[in-house]
């Protein structure tokens, strides 16, 4: 027997209402999604729900006092709390460039926490 | 003794609009392109965005605001533009003539085209008008945004957000990941402001509470916020009896933005009364032949892949105004009808294809956006789901501007 929801994608500011049937652990058809990047979404929300952990660290010896950061792929989201926990107190060496992986397979989840922003040195 | 000098195309701001408009104007074939920007670095807005989700309508990925920026600064500097960092435009003339001041000191620039990228500022508390005193603790969210993600500054413990713009929403999360809790947010309308994605999850993945019909009545402290009085609304007046008190040392305020059009009017360009930014044509030209506008200058927008768009439109109409003298007239009006608060541009050459920018007056389900000349449709396009929060974007197809004089857009079925 089948399911329908509907659940906001929230990849982009687009907030598609992605219309889904589904059944056990499974999408059967999807709806009103704009573009494909839903898909992944929607299929993790139903089933291992994720989100992207964007946050700052600070930096030592840079030309600016933080370095933004984000997970390279989404994190369980009830373990988004526990993530920011662990980057407490973490400090980045400038420089940094985008890219750069600044915590490898963050808290065990597989996501590397990379820079997405350069610092340069002070 | 004020330095004279003179360049094809000049671009005022340097956050993404301004950006893009500024590498296209030069790969567009003028000769040369100068991209003046007041803080120390190009991006905007972007480098304080440090949350993801920009991107996925150019690159088909959600990139954090850092990273769109970057890309685009390494377009502006592969482009060969000029870059003028830490430096203020005082003044634009009506024919063009900028004066900017820097380190360097003041200098005027005679500007073949110019394109005005200046952005947005935040509506303020003495904008919207709350009662109470004036303690210490009371910020709008962009200045929340850059104290925390750029300068690394806490701007307090508990804290009450007053609107549902998506700043304020993206605040909401960032805040609880940086351990202050966020007490509520209070919408005075009866729907959010912000994006729904952001309502999911900034504020229902954290049990974030969103009161609707709900304002900030009073604000209570002498040198820092103690407190707030919220209460329902009936419309835009408070309910008797509703009000009660919510502690806290912060108010974040999420109200709106209003367009920066300062130097735009010195230009005497028109200004759109809905919109608060310049009319413009297809080509964002404004009503100055020569001037240009572009990004949140002229009309805020939800997906900055969309400002890129137009901008980077607007930079090759100013290198081909410089290149010609003149561009096509803009003769095709564009009417604003049932359902919907402007639709830009307000008038088209119709020698190409157009996408319309519009936003509607209040949210709505399966209705349509309705493109018609004399009663006949041009376009129809099914709309799931309406909000005033997201801009409706419609593109119209060269061919069907023949023999027209002027399109209703509305909001039908």
């Amino acid at each position: 027997m089948s399911e329908t929801t509907t659940i906001v994608c929230v990849v982009c500011p687009v907030s598609c209402a992605v219309q889904v049937e589904f059944e056990g652990n499974g999408i059967i058809r999807t709806d009103h999604n704009q573009c494909k990047l839903a898909l992944e979404y929607v299929n993790d929300e139903l089933f291992d729900p994720r989100r992207t952990l964007t946050t700052s660290l600070a930096v030592d010896g840079g030309a600016k006092p933080l370095v933004s950061v984000k997970t390279d792929h989404g994190i369980p989201k009830h373990r988004v709390m526990e993530a920011m926990q662990s980057l407490s107190g973490l400090h980045v060496q400038a420089p940094v460039h985008i890219g750069d992986v600044i915590v490898p397979n963050l808290i065990g989840t597989g996501a590397d926490l990379v820079a997405t922003r350069n610092v340069a040195a002070a | 003794m004020i330095k004279m000098r003179s360049a094809d195309v000049a671009v005022i701001g340097g956050g993404p609009a301004g950006m893009a408009a500024a590498a296209a104007a030069k790969e567009a074939g003028a000769g040369s392109v100068i991209l003046i920007e007041r803080d120390e670095e190009l991006g905007g807005v972007l480098n304080q965005c440090i949350h993801d989700g920009f991107g996925t309508k150019v690159f088909k990925e959600a990139l954090t605001g850092p990273e769109y920026a970057a890309i685009y600064a390494d377009k502006v500097r592969d482009a060969e533009v000029e870059t003028r960092l830490e430096a203020t435009v005082l003044e634009l003339t009506e024919d063009r003539v900028l004066t900017v001041l820097s380190e360097e000191g003041m200098e005027t620039i005679e500007a073949g085209a110019v394109v005005l990228a200046m952005g947005c500022r935040e509506r303020p508390r003495g904008a919207i008008g709350i009662p109470g005193s004036r303690p210490a603790g009371v910020y709008t969210a962009g200045a929340v945004q850059n104290y925390m993600n750029l300068r690394n500054l806490a701007v307090g413990r508990r804290v009450v957000i007053l609107g549902s713009g998506d700043i304020g929403l993206i605040m909401a999360r960032r805040l609880t990941l940086e351990g202050a809790e966020v007490a509520c947010v209070a919408e005075i309308l009866p729907y959010p402001s912000g994006l729904a994605r952001n309502v999911v999850q900034c504020l229902e993945d954290f049990n974030i509470p969103l009161f609707l019909n709900t304002t900030v009545a009073e604000i209570h402290g002498a040198k820092r916020v103690e407190g707030v009085t919220l209460a329902s609304v009936s419309g835009m007046d408070v309910i008797p009896g509703t009000e009660r008190f919510v502690p806290c040392d912060t108010l974040m305020l999420s109200v709106g933005l209003i367009p920066e059009n300062e130097l735009s009017r010195q230009a005497n360009v028109s200004i759109d009364r809905v919109t608060a930014g310049p009319v413009v044509d297809d080509a964002f030209q404004t009503s100055n032949p020569g001037v240009f506008a572009c990004g949140n200058v002229l009309q805020v927008h939800d997906i900055v892949d969309y400002a890129t768009m137009e901008a980077e439109i607007a930079g090759r109409s100013a290198a081909a105004y410089v290149a010609d003298g003149t561009l096509p007239e803009a003769e095709i009006q564009i009417k604003v009808g049932d359902g919907l608060r402007y639709v830009l541009p307000s008038h088209v050459s119709g020698l190409d294809a157009v996408n319309f920018t519009m936003r509607v007056t209040k949210p709505d389900q399966n209705r349509a956006i309705v493109f018609s000349s004399g009663g006949k449709v041009l376009r129809r396009l099914k709309q799931q789901a309406l909000s005033p929060a997201s801009m409706a974007r419609v593109r119209l197809g060269k061919a069907r501007f023949s023999d027209t004089r002027e399109i209703l857009v509305e909001v039908g079925d």
